[in-house]
């Protein structure tokens, strides 16, 4: 396999010369490179590492960089252009589904400024804990009995109790790169339990 | 304008009947070569195994030679055996588990003593939409996009693509039919808008939900189901007359012929009810009984109304995923020939809170819009962006049975997920992953696309190595695994046993066999044509002999009849075609005084059809 990622981004064109306004495509040529180890999401798109983006700003950026770097364009091309271009075409797709959603988007972020990933750390907040399973109780007993009426208003609690968290999740998010460590814990506990309402939502969907 | 060298075919190719198209300076046309656009997807074997018709004759002589005659080739593709047991039934060609020594599991179509897999039926029909291209621009077509309904899965995508290959043709992309449609019809409008994509063919059914904004088609979400078609509606109105007729008359229909000349009259009455309120059931059993009913529209809503509201709940599926309400949707585009069908249009456009829109032509819009993709990849037009999810979870077998998702449907293609493995052995080097498609929790209900095994892991403690597998899907909805030792960077080789799929070396196979068949089978198709011919040309001898044979000579009319029965003989007897046809020459320059004769009586024959090629 030859998905090594190189460490730096080359200024120039490797084949036209002219300058890279993107880490792995040139605007002019449509040459692709593969992406360089030193380039996160926010790189990838063009756009500065913090929680707080600029909506409009990402989705041009996506559109922009998938039209040089789609598999379609280079139907004709060697096939190790095509290859890197269905490579870096899944990464900038998983960029950008990551970037799109803030939950998301601050928990790769709190990665890439050190903190606890999901794996290591899972606590969920004991409160969370509590409160998620009284819901589920009322939202089964709910579904037994399909009051609908019933399962709206759990909707409604249950989206306002996930604003709240999300919230919580931006307040702390804001602060990195250079939060406190408990700042860090705080929002992966916080992410964990986003989790929580997001299943019951999945439950809920069609009430 | 580019040359022709790099043209690429777009190609519908459906269950019931299939299209190629290509974009021209006009903008995309589906080619059309004196037949009417589309082509049956029907194929007739002889019974030694040979093609023998393809398309509309196939399909007109299904009745007489029902259990060679192969259609809907579609509902077989990329399926294991098991998968087929109820539509099996159903079909009146026999098809039988491929006996395979390697676990793999597909259907084979039993002809004659041949077995012919669905791959191979396919490809037949996509070698002759390659033709009628290449007759179309004077030059052979090597290049096509080939559609597929979203909701394929990797099995049934492959086998596809291995279909395309099998054909002669570099399947340069596969994409799927809703998107090609959404493709051709939001081409011409170039606005803003949410569309949903409402497409019932002959035996997929297929909703896609799409964001078009100017050039950028963004597909949201889609659901459907690969196994719910038009067919399906033909059969309740078969298993309704075959009920009734078992219970009026006590008959049982079992013959291959009734069941496909019932199938046929099925698909007629559907038709009909399409345009009018009733529609007349009669059916000659022969002793003088006869089944006759009239069927209303409001019973056949009924017979199909539950086939109706599994699209239905597809429909919900996918605007869940899609995060949006019916009144979300700016456009409900109908697209596949079983939209004709009223009933359907209704209850969409009641789900939908709108009437749906159906402009649009159902059966050319696929292949316009595959030919639309086909002119981006040649590189002709670089402002379109098509951005397609796959339709199903990917995962892998894990302990215990279950079903570990990677890659979530609905997630935007290319995407790609890795997963590490280790080993639970000491000194072990290889390890099994099971590759699964689906939504459900247990391994066992998923679909196994194959056993994936990971070798050349090198040998360590128990635990100790760490293989990263990247399972890459791509822009056709296609998987591609690699895989590489973190520590080593050894790269692990993945050997890949598809389970309801050919391997690489049985295409390469098949598609040289199919070439030296395509000889064959022009050679065996010329044979019928001297066959023809002769027959043709020695009743007429016959018939001018009884009526001006005193005219000529009596050494002449007796050598003419002689040579007259040789022929005959010879013609079935011989495979020899140039011979035949030096005979046949002879034979028709020495009848040449007995046709002078017959004109110069004056009694010139009616008009002979044409009968000579």
């Amino acid at each position: 396999m030859n998905d090594t990622k190189p460490d730096t981004v080359p200024e120039k064109c490797i084949n036209c010369s002219a300058e890279l306004t993107s880490p792995v495509v040139c605007s002019g040529c449509h040459t692709l490179y593969p992406l360089p180890q030193s380039v996160d999401y926010f790189g990838l798109l063009g756009l500065p590492r913090a929680y707080d983006l600029d909506e409009s700003a990402l989705e041009k950026r996506f559109l922009s960089v998938s039209r040089h770097i789609h598999p379609d364009y280079f139907g004709s091309a060697s096939g190790e252009m095509q290859q890197l271009s269905v490579r870096l075409s899944a990464e900038l797709n998983q960029a950008v589904k990551v970037l799109r959603q803030p939950v998301l988007r601050a928990g790769y972020l709190l990665e890439l400024c050190g903190g606890p990933g999901p794996a290591s750390d899972r606590t969920v907040p004991p409160e969370v804990l509590g409160e998620t399973m009284m819901l589920r109780e009322e939202i089964e007993e709910a579904q037994a009995d399909e009051d609908h009426p019933a399962l709206q208003r759990l909707r409604k609690t249950v989206e306002e109790k996930r604003a709240v968290l999300v919230e919580r999740i931006a307040e702390l998010a804001r602060r990195l790169p250079n939060a406190a460590a408990e700042d860090k814990t705080a929002l992966r506990h916080t992410l964990n339990a986003v989790k929580y309402y997001d299943n019951m939502l999945e439950l809920l969907w069609e009430a | 304008m580019t040359s022709k060298r790099d043209i690429i075919i777009g190609i519908d190719l459906g269950t019931t009947n299939s299209l190629v198209a290509w974009s021209g300076p006009a903008g995309p046309e589906v080619i059309d070569d004196g037949d009417g656009p589309m082509l049956p997807s029907v194929v007739a074997y002889a019974d030694a195994g040979g093609v023998e018709r393809i398309g509309a004759p196939a399909r007109a002589h299904a009745i007489e030679n029902p259990t060679n005659t192969v259609y809907s080739i579609k509902r077989l593709i990329g399926q294991s055996f098991d998968d087929l047991a109820e539509e099996l039934g159903r079909l009146p060609y026999p098809v039988e588990r491929r006996s395979g020594e390697d676990g793999r599991d597909m259907p084979v179509v039993r002809i004659g003593a041949k077995r012919i897999t669905p791959q191979e039926v396919s490809a037949v029909i996509l070698g002759e939409l390659r033709e009628r291209a290449s007759r179309h621009f004077g030059e052979t077509v090597n290049r096509a996009v080939i559609t597929v309904p979203a909701y394929f899965d990797d099995a049934q995508r492959q086998a596809t693509r291995d279909a395309g290959a099998i054909a002669g043709l570099e399947v340069v992309r596969i994409i799927n039919e809703p998107t090609a449609a959404a493709l051709a019809y939001g081409l011409d409008r170039n606005k803003h808008a949410t569309v949903a994509v409402y497409d019932l063919g002959g035996g997929t059914f297929d909703v896609t939900i799409l964001r078009l904004s100017g050039e950028v088609f963004e597909v949201l979400s889609t659901a459907g189901d690969t196994h719910l078609g038009g067919d399906d509606f033909d059969r309740t109105i078969m298993d309704l007359a075959a009920r009734e007729i078992a219970e009026q008359f006590k008959l049982r229909i079992e013959s291959p012929a009734t069941q496909q000349a019932l199938r046929t009259f099925a698909e007629n009455v559907k038709i009909a009810l399409s345009n009018q309120d009733s529609a007349a059931l009669e059916i000659d059993l022969g002793e003088g009984r006869t089944y006759q009913r009239e069927l209303t529209v409001a019973e056949f809503e009924a017979l199909i109304a539950p086939y109706v509201e599994r699209t239905l709940a597809s429909c919900r599926t996918a605007l869940r995923d899609a995060r949006l309400q019916p009144a979300d949707i700016d456009q409900v585009v109908m697209v596949g020939g079983s939209t004709r069908v009223p009933a359907v249009r209704r209850r969409v456009g009641e789900l939908f809170g709108r009437a749906p829109y159906t402009a649009l032509d159902p059966d050319q819009v696929v292949a316009l819009g595959a030919a639309i993709q086909a002119s981006v990849l040649a590189g002709e037009r670089r402002d379109l962006l098509l951005l397609d999810v796959t339709p199903l979870s990917l995962g892998i077998e894990t302990m215990g049975g279950a079903m570990g998702k990677l890659i979530m449907k609905n997630t935007k293609m290319p995407c790609q997920a890795t997963e590490t493995f280790t080993t639970f052995q000491d000194g072990q080097t290889a390890v099994k992953i099971n590759v699964l498609q689906g939504e459900r929790e247990l391994a066992r209900d998923c679909r196994s696309l194959g056993v994936f095994n990971l070798t050349g892991i090198p040998p360590m403690p128990a635990g100790m190595p760490k293989v990263d597998v990247t399972f890459l899907i791509d822009q056709n909805g296609i998987l591609n695994v690699s895989a590489k030792e973190q520590r080593s960077g050894a790269v692990a080789a993945i050997q890949i046993v598809p389970a309801h799929g050919l391997t690489p070396d049985e295409v390469k196979r098949m598609t040289a066999e199919s070439i030296a068949h395509a000889a064959d089978d022009m050679q065996a198709h010329r044979l019928i044509d001297l066959r023809n011919q002769v027959a043709f040309d020695t009743n007429k001898a016959e018939q001018m002999l009884e009526r001006f044979g005193e005219q000529i000579d009596d050494a002449l009319r007796d050598r003419i009849a002689g040579e007259l029965t040789a022929l005959r003989t010879f013609a079935d007897e011989t495979t020899d075609n140039d011979e035949l046809a030096r005979r046949l020459k002879t034979f028709d320059e020495l009848t040449v005084p007995l046709a002078e004769a017959g004109i110069s009586s004056g009694l010139r024959e009616p008009a002979q059809p044409q009968g000579r090629r």
